[in-house]
C-alpha cells in the first residue's frame, strides 16, 4: 500500500509550467537518508522498519524515474562499526557513520550538527554516486523515527537545514503532483515531481492528513525546501528480513564537534528502567481479573500457561494489582503488581491479540486495551461490559475452558509444524 | 530581584473533552463551536516554570502566537505559572504557519524580550500539542534561538550561582526500554516538559511558598490584561517571507477519512462448554497470531 | 530540619477553625491536609449550627470567621422549616419540629463541605500566612515521633519537620490517635454510619416544591419503615441548587443485621414523598447511533453531550433568580423570554437531531458515606496525649440526641478551645500535659456541648413531648407509657430527668435508642394516622456501581488498607456494610477487592487502616 504509484500528475494532458523544479532538482537533491537509532550496538526496531520502507520506496522510484538513487543509513555513535555492517542486510545501499566518544549518548545539540553536516556534505556522495557528487546539495528525502529522540532530532536538524518536516507518519507515497497554491505557486498550477506524500493520522484518530514539503516557486518568495523530511511512527512499516546477500558501502565520516558544544551539555547518568514486563514486544497480551477468584492460585497458573503457549505478556486489572486474594508469594509478587495493570491507571496496549480472562470490563480497563487488533474475552457473565469490546466472547468458566484451549492450541501448532516439515 | 529569567511558550488548543468538543459532519473539528483552552501540555510547561518562581523567585514571561482570543490561554497560563509578563504575538500574516514558520515568530518574540536587556535563562514549552501540532515547534524554536535543547524533562533543578541546570529526562527507546538520563547543561537552555513531569516541593517552607505564589497568580490572572503585551508582525520586526504561509515549507495537501478505522466490535458468541467451539477458537487464535487476515 | 510552632493535622471544618483562631491570636501554625485541595475529602450530613446555650458559652463559626461569614461564606440555605415524617409504605404522618431546630440556636445553614471548607481555608490561610504559617494540602502524615523533647512529624511527601504542639483534627478515623495510641479505635456501638446522595434540582423548583423562598430552607426527617428496621433515620435537606438525601444509622444496629448502606438511602429515595421532592425532567441516556461505526457513534455522542451540557447549564441558570439576572446583565440574553426560547430550541434539537427523550426522574450527582461518632458514648474524656490535642470527630465528639445530630459546630467549638490552650502554651513555652492538655480538657469539659453529651436536657425533651401531644398514648407503647406520664408534668419531668441523669446516660441509652423508638412506633403512627402520598413516577435509582463510577479518584498504587483476619465475623460483615462494596467473600475468606474506597473507615476497626497518600484517593465535588 505504501508503494502505490499513480500517474495522475504525469499524464500527458498536464501542461508543465515554465518554472519546473524537475530538471533542476534531479541532481541537487539525491537519495533517501535514514537516521538510524540504536542502543548498545543494536538498532531500534523502528530503524529497520524505516530502512525497509525506504528500500521499497526507492526501488519503485528508480523504476519509475529510471534513476539510481540510494538508501543511505546514517549512524552516529561510539563503537558502531559492527552495527553498520548489518544495515545493508536490511536494505541500506550505503551507511555513513560518525564515530566519537561525544556521540555515545544522543545529545541533541551535537547530533543535530553532525547530521546536518553530513546532509550537506558532498564527500560521502563521491563514494555513493560519484557522478552526482558535484551537484549534490542536500538529500532528497530524510526519515527519522517518531520517538522521543527522533522527533526532537528531526525538528532541530530540519531547523538547521531550513526545510519542512512532517511528524508521526504512517504512510508514504512518491508522486508527481500538480499543485496550485496561493503562496507556493502564486496560484498557478505547477507540477512538483517526485513529491513525498506524507500521511499522518489526525489527532482525532478519524482523519488522515497528507503533508507535502514543497519548494516555493512563487518568484516573490522563491526558495527551495529540501530535503523533504518526516518522522515515522514505530511499528507501522515492516522491516525487510535480514538478507546477507545484500551489499552496501560503508563510509566513515569524521565529525566536527566543537569543544564549546561539548561543554554545554554533559550526560551525568543514564539508567535503563528495565522491567521484565514489556507489552510492546509481544504480539499477544493475556490479561486476567477478578474472575480467577474461585481458586486464585490455580487459575492464575492456568492463565500463565496460556500466556506461555502464546508467547504473550501477562496483564492484570487494577484490582488484581492490589493483591485481593491470597496467592503464593512467587505468583503474587510477579503478577499481582501495578506494573502489569492495563487501563487508565496503568498501561495502554495495542497487541495483535488481546485475551481478557475473567475481566468484567470496567471502563478504566477498557481504555487500556480497546485499541487492540483482535479481542477475545472469556467470562461467565455474558452481559459483562467486556463483551462490547470483544471480537469473540466466550461464555463459560475459565477453569473449564483454558485447559481445553491450551491443549488445542498446542496440538494445532504441532500439526502445522509437521506440515511445514513435510 | 530575580536572578533567573524564564519564558514559557504556550498554545491555545480546542478543548477535546466530552461535552465541550464539537465536530463537523465531515469529521473535522468544528472550531467555532469548540471552546478553546490552554493546551494540556502547555499547562504542564507552566507548572514546570512555576517551580522556578516558587524555588528561585524567577521572573516569568509567557508567550504565545495566535489570534487575539488566544489571550485567554495566556490568562490560564498566568494562573498556573504566576507569570509577570504575557506576550501575544498576533498578526493575520502568521496564520497558516507550519512549525518552522511558527518557530520563527517565537524566536523573534523571545529575542525581542531579551533585547530589552533581559536575558532569558530557560525557555519551557509543552512536549506537544493535542490538536495536530507535532512536538516540533519547541525544538525548532530552541535551535533558532541557539539554546541548548533538553527534551522530555521530568524534573530539574537550577544551580543559579554556576549558571547550570541539572535535569532528568525520560527517553523511551521503543522496542527496548525506557531510560532516565540525567544531564547537566549550561544556561541558557530550552526545555520541553514531559507529561510525567513532577515538581518536587519537599519541605513545608516550599509548600507554603507554593501556596503563596498560587494565590498571587490567581490575583494577577484576574487582571491579566495589565500584564499583557500584544505584538504584531511589524512590532516584532519579523521578515514576512519567513512567517505564516509564505514561510512554511510544508502544506496540508489533503484531509481524508482513515479507511481502516475500526467499526464497533460485535462479539461473536462462543459457548465455553462446547468443545468443538473451543477447537475453532484455538484455530482462530493461531490464525490471528500468524498474521492471517482477520475479518 | 525545619521547625514550626504548631501543626494542625487535618483540614476539615475543625482543623481550619483551629488554624484561623490560632492565627488570629498571632501564633504560627501550619495545617497539613491529605487531600489535593482542602475540602475535597470532607463530607457532612449537612447542617451547620450556631448556638446560644442558656448556660455557658460555645464558640460559633461566626466568632471564628467574623462578619464576613454572613456575607461571603458559601453556605447553602438558612433552614427555616424542620419537619419529621413517620412512614409506613406510602403513608406518612408529619410532625413539625421547627421549634426543636430553633432550640438555643442562632441559625442553622444547610452546607456542602467542599465549597464551604474551601472558603474557610481561604480565610484561614490568609490569616496564617501573616504569622508565617499556612495550609499545606496534599500531604499525608505517616508518623509522629517524640524525640528528646522534640516532636517530629513524618509524612509520605515531605522531609520531616519539628513542632512544639499538635492539634489533631484528622476526623473520626484519626490516624494521629492510632499512631500515638491516644485512644482505641471506635467500636460499632459508638458510631453511626451516614450515607448521602446529592441530588440536582434547580433553585426555583426547590423553592416551589418545598414551599420556601430563596432565602429559606427546609429540612425533612424520616423515621419508620424507611429505616428498613434499623435504628436511625433519613433526611432531606435543601441546598441552593441541590438537595441532600441521606440516612444515618447506628452502626451496632447495622452489625446485628447487616444491610447494604446504599439500600438505606435507596429506601429513602423510593419513599413517595421523597420521590415527589426530587423529581425533575431528565434526559434518557440511551445508546446513541447504535449499529454505526465507532467514530460515528463517538461523534454523535460528543455532539449530544455538548448540547445536553449547554441545555443543563442554561436551565440551571434560568431556574434561579441570580442566574437569570446574570444572563441578562452580562448581555448574553435580552430577556427571560429569550432564555426560555433558547432552552426550548435546544430541547427540540436534542429531541429531533439526536433522538434524546425526556422523562420524569431524578438526577444524582454524588454518593458519599461517613462514620459519625456518638459523643455520648465515645468522646475522649481527656482529649489529649502529651502535646497533642484532639478536636472534633478525632476526639469522638459529636452530639447525637434523637434528630439532633451536630458535629461541625462541636468541632469548631473544640478548635477554639484547643487553639486557646496552645496559644497560652506558646506564650509560656510550656507544652507539658499538665499545662496544656489539662487546660484544654478543662475547657472542653466546660463546653455546653459536652454537657449535652453527658446529660439529658429536659427542655429539649419537652419540645418533643409537646409535639407528640396529638399522638395516641397506646401507640407509644407500654415501654414509654410511664416515662411519658412522668414527663408530661413539669415538676415530675424535672425529677425524672434528674433521676435519669443520676442513673447515667449510658444506661438509659439502650432504652431510648431502640428499634421501638426508631422503627415500630413511627411506623405504627404513620399506619394509623398517616395521610396517603403517592408519587407520580418510579425513580430509576442509580446502581451502586454507577455511583462508584461517578466518583473521582486518584488511585493510590499502594493499598492503604490491609485485612488482618480475613475470616473474622467483623470482616464478613464488611462485605455487606462497606458502602462502596470493597470487600467480597471467597471460600469463607474476605478479600479486599477494588479501588472504589471512599475512606469512610467502616472497616477500620479490624483492618490496618490508613488514609491514602497525599493527593490520592477520593475527591468529592460536593461533600
Amino acid at each position: 500500500m505504501a508503494n502505490a504509484f499513480t500517474d495522475k500528475g504525469n499524464s500527458p494532458q498536464t501542461i508543465k509550467a515554465e518554472i519546473n523544479s524537475g530538471d533542476v532538482s534531479r541532481d541537487k537533491y539525491l537519495h533517501t537518508y535514514v537516521i538510524v537509532e540504536h542502543e548498545d550496538g543494536k538498532p531500534l526496531p523502528v530503524s529497520l522498519e524505516m530502512l525497509g520502507e525506504a528500500r521499497r520506496l526507492v526501488d519503485n522510484f528508480n523504476d519509475k524515474y529510471s534513476s539510481k538513487e540510494k538508501v543511505v543509513a546514517l549512524v552516529l555513535g561510539s563503537g558502531v562499526r559492527n552495527l553498520c555492517e548489518e544495515l545493508p542486510f536490511y536494505g541500506a545501499d550505503a551507511v555513513i557513520y560518525a564515530e566519537s566518544q561525544e556521540l555515545k549518548n544522543s545529545i541533541n545539540l551535537i547530533d543535530t550538527k553532525v547530521i546536518a553536516d553530513i546532509a550537506k556534505d558532498k564527500g560521502p556522495i563521491r563514494e555513493i554516486s560519484p557522478d552526482d557528487s558535484n551537484d549534490f546539495i542536500r538529500p532528497r528525502y530524510m526519515f527519522f523515527a517518531a520517538d522521543n529522540i527522533g522527533r526532537q532530532l528531526s525538528s532541530t536538524v530540519m531547523a538547521e537545514l531550513e526545510s519542512g518536516l512532517a511528524s508521526d507518519i504512517n504512510k508514504l507515497i512518491i508522486e508527481d503532483l500538480e499543485i496550485k497554491h496561493e503562496h507556493k505557486t502564486k496560484g498557478k498550477p505547477i507540477v512538483y515531481e517526485k513529491t513525498l506524500e506524507m500521511y499522518r493520522p489526525d489527532f482525532s484518530g478519524f482523519l488522515w492528513t497528507t503533508i507535502l514539503c514543497l519548494d516555493n516557486k512563487n518568484p516573490a518568495i522563491q526558495r527551495d525546501y529540501h530535503p523533504q523530511a518526516c518522522s515515522i511512527i514505530p511499528g507501522v512499516f515492516s522491516p525487510l528480513s535480514r538478507d546477507t546477500s545484500r551489499k552496501g558501502i560503508i563510509i566513515n565520516y569524521v565529525p566536527k564537534i566543537s569543544e564549546e558544544d561539548v561543554a554545554k551539555v554533559k550526560v551525568l547518568d543514564r539508567t535503563a528502567i528495565t522491567s521484565s514486563i514489556d507489552f510492546d514486544k509481544h504480539k499477544c497480551v493475556v490479561s486476567f481479573g477478578r474472575g480467577i477468584k474461585d481458586s486464585p492460585e490455580d487459575n492464575t497458573r492456568l492463565v500463565l500457561k496460556l500466556a506461555e503457549v502464546l508467547d504473550a505478556e501477562v496483564g492484570v486489572t487494577l484490582p488484581i494489582s492490589k493483591r485481593p486474594f491470597n496467592v503464593g508469594e512467587s505468583i503474587g509478587s510477579k503478577y499481582f503488581v501495578p506494573d502489569r495493570v492495563i487501563g487508565t491507571s496503568g498501561r495502554k496496549v495495542n497487541p495483535l491479540l488481546y485475551i481478557a480472562i475473567g475481566i468484567s470490563g470496567a471502563v478504566q480497563h477498557l481504555a487500556g486495551m480497546k485499541e487492540s487488533e483482535f479481542v477475545i474475552s472469556i467470562n461467565t457473565d455474558e452481559y459483562s461490559q467486556i463483551r462490547d469490546e470483544s471480537d469473540i466472547f466466550v461464555k463459560g468458566s475459565l477453569e473449564e475452558i483454558l485447559p481445553v484451549l491450551i491443549e488445542e492450541i498446542r496440538e494445532q501448532r504441532a500439526k502445522m509444524i509437521m506440515r511445514v516439515k513435510e | 530581584m530575580a536572578s533567573l529569567r524564564v519564558a514559557v511558550i504556550v498554545k491555545m488548543e480546542p478543548d477535546f473533552s466530552e461535552g465541550n468538543v464539537s465536530y463537523n459532519s465531515d469529521g473535522t473539528l468544528n472550531r467555532a463551536e469548540t471552546k478553546n483552552i490552554l493546551g494540556p501540555h502547555s499547562a504542564i510547561a507552566c507548572r514546570a516554570a512555576f517551580y522556578t518562581k516558587v524555588i528561585y523567585g524567577a521572573e516569568i514571561y509567557v508567550a504565545t502566537m495566535g489570534p487575539p482570543i488566544a489571550d485567554s490561554a495566556l490568562q490560564q497560563a498566568q494562573l498556573i505559572s504566576n507569570a509577570d509578563n504575557l506576550y501575544l504575538f498576533s498578526d493575520r500574516i502568521f496564520a497558516g504557519a507550519d512549525t518552522l514558520a511558527t518557530a520563527e515568530v517565537l524566536k523573534t518574540g523571545i529575542n525581542m524580550i531579551q533585547e530589552q536587556g533581559k536575558k532569558v535563562d530557560i525557555v519551557f514549552s509543552g512536549h506537544r500539542a493535542s490538536d495536530g501540532e507535532t512536538g516540533q515547534t519547541g525544538p525548532q524554536t530552541a535551535w533558532k534561538l541557539g539554546y541548548t535543547f533538553l527534551g522530555n524533562v521530568i524534573s530539574y533543578y537550577v544551580d543559579i550561582e554556576n549558571r547550570k541546570i541539572r535535569a532528568k529526562r525520560l527517553i523511551s527507546l521503543q522496542g527496548f526500554y525506557d531510560i532516565i538520563e540525567e544531564v547537566e547543561a549550561l544556561l541558557p537552555v530550552f526545555i520541553t516538559v514531559d507529561p510525567l513531569y513532577k515538581a518536587n516541593y519537599d519541605t513545608i517552607t516550599q509548600r507554603l511558598a507554593f501556596m503563596k505564589h498560587r494565590k498571587e497568580a490567581s490575583k494577577k490572572a484576574q487582571d491579566y490584561k495589565q500584564y499583557l503585551n500584544v505584538l504584531n508582525a511589524q512590532q516584532l520586526g519579523v521578515d514576512p517571507k519567513l512567517v505564516g504561509l509564505p514561510g512554511s515549507p510544508t502544506i496540508v495537501y489533503k484531509v481524508e477519512k482513515i479507511p481502516k478505522a475500526k467499526p464497533t466490535r460485535r462479539a461473536t458468541m462462543v459457548d465455553g462448554s462446547d468443545r468443538g467451539q473451543i477447537v475453532e477458537l484455538a484455530t482462530k487464535i493461531n490464525q490471528v497470531l500468524s498474521g492471517a487476515v482477520v475479518e | 530540619m525545619e521547625n514550626y510552632d504548631v501543626a494542625i493535622i487535618g483540614g476539615g471544618s475543625a482543623g481550619l477553625a483551629a488554624l484561623q483562631h490560632l492565627s488570629s491570636l498571632g501564633k504560627q501554625a501550619v495545617l497539613i491536609e491529605a487531600a489535593k485541595t482542602v475540602g475535597s475529602k470532607n463530607i457532612s450530613g449537612g447542617i451547620l449550627y450556631s448556638k446560644k446555650p442558656k448556660n455557658g458559652k460555645v464558640f460559633n463559626v461566626e466568632d471564628v470567621y467574623g462578619e464576613q461569614f454572613f456575607h461571603d461564606a458559601p453556605v447553602e440555605r438558612l433552614i427555616t422549616k424542620y419537619i419529621l415524617h413517620t412512614t409506613s409504605r406510602d403513608k406518612l404522618y408529619s410532625i413539625d419540629l421547627t421549634s426543636a431546630h430553633k432550640y438555643q440556636a442562632n441559625f442553622g445553614y444547610s452546607v456542602l463541605l467542599n465549597s464551604l471548607n474551601s472558603w474557610f481555608a481561604q480565610i484561614a490561610n490568609e490569616s496564617a500566612e501573616k504569622q508565617g504559617g499556612g495550609i499545606v494540602p496534599g500531604v499525608h502524615v505517616s508518623n509522629i515521633l517524640f524525640d528528646e523533647g522534640k516532636t517530629v512529624i513524618e509524612t509520605d511527601e515531605l522531609k520531616e519537620f519539628g513542632v512544639k504542639a499538635i492539634i489533631a483534627a484528622d476526623g473520626v478515623n484519626s490516624e494521629v490517635a492510632d499512631l500515638t495510641g491516644a485512644r482505641q479505635k471506635f467500636s460499632p456501638e459508638e458510631l453511626y454510619q451516614g450515607v448521602k446522595v446529592v441530588v440536582k434540582l434547580p433553585e426555583d423548583i426547590i423553592n416551589e416544591r418545598f414551599e420556601i423562598s430563596s432565602e429559606e430552607g427546609a429540612a425533612h426527617l424520616f423515621a419508620g419503615d424507611v429505616t428498613l428496621g434499623h435504628i436511625g433515620g433519613g433526611f432531606v435537606y435543601t441546598n441552593r441548587g441541590t438537595v441532600s438525601v441521606g440516612a444515618v444509622y447506628h452502626y451496632d444496629s447495622l452489625m446485628s443485621h447487616p444491610t447494604e448502606p446504599h439500600e438505606l438511602v435507596d429506601a429513602l429515595l423510593d419513599n413517595h414523598l421523597v420521590r415527589e421532592f426530587i423529581k425533575d425532567e431528565v434526559p434518557i441516556k440511551e445508546e446513541l447511533g447504535h449499529g454505526l461505526s465507532k467514530e460515528e457513534q463517538l461523534k454523535i455522542r460528543f455532539g449530544a453531550s455538548k448540547l445536553l451540557k449547554t441545555w443543563d447549564d442554561l436551565r440551571t441558570e434560568f431556574y434561579s433568580v441570580r442566574g437569570r439576572r446574570n444572563l441578562i446583565e452580562t448581555g448574553k440574553y435580552k430577556s427571560e423570554q429569550e432564555i426560555k426560547a433558547r432552552l426550548d430550541t435546544i430541547y427540540h434539537d436534542l429531541n429531533t437531531k439526536y433522538g434524546i427523550k425526556f422523562s420524569t426522574d431524578y438526577v444524582e450527582l454524588e454518593y458519599s458515606a461517613k462514620l459519625v461518632p456518638d459523643g455520648k458514648r465515645c468522646r475522649m474524656k481527656r482529649p489529649f496525649l502529651k502535646n497533642i490535642l484532639f478536636i472534633g470527630d478525632a476526639a469522638g465528639r459529636g452530639i447525637f440526641i434523637g434528630p439532633r445530630i451536630e458535629g461541625l459546630n462541636v468541632g469548631i467549638d473544640d478548635a477554639v478551645r484547643a487553639a486557646n490552650a496552645v496559644s497560652r502554651s506558646i506564650e509560656r513555652n510550656n507544652f507539658s500535659s499538665d499545662y496544656m492538655g489539662e487546660f484544654y480538657t478543662k475547657s472542653v469539659e466546660e463546653s455546653p456541648y459536652t454537657r449535652d453529651m453527658r446529660e439529658i436536657d429536659k427542655d429539649y425533651l419537652k419540645i418533643f413531648l409537646d409535639a407528640a401531644k396529638g399522638v395516641p398514648k397506646d401507640i407509644i407503647g407500654s415501654r414509654y407509657g410511664t416515662i411519658i406520664r412522668l414527663m408530661s408534668s413539669g415538676t415530675l419531668r424535672g425529677l425524672a430527668v434528674g433521676f435519669a441523669n443520676m442513673l447515667g446516660y449510658d444506661r438509659l441509652l439502650p432504652l431510648v435508642e431502640s428499634e421501638e423508638t426508631y422503627v415500630q412506633v413511627p411506623t405504627e403512627l404513620a399506619e394509623r394516622l398517616g395521610r396517603l402520598v403517592s408519587a407520580t413516577y418510579t425513580p430509576k435509582i442509580m446502581s451502586i456501581s454507577q455511583r462508584i463510577a461517578n466518583l473521582q479518584y486518584d488511585d493510590d498504587s499502594v493499598s492503604h488498607i490491609r485485612i488482618i483476619d480475613s475470616k473474622s465475623d467483623f470482616m464478613k460483615k464488611m462485605v455487606v456494610l462497606c458502602p462502596t462494596k470493597c470487600y467480597s467473600s471467597e471460600n469463607d475468606e474476605v478479600t479486599l477487592q477494588h479501588e472504589g474506597c471512599i475512606e469512610c473507615g467502616t472497616c477500620a476497626r479490624e483492618t490496618q487502616w490508613k488514609h491514602p497518600r497525599g493527593e490520592k484517593g477520593i475527591a468529592y465535588r460536593y461533600g
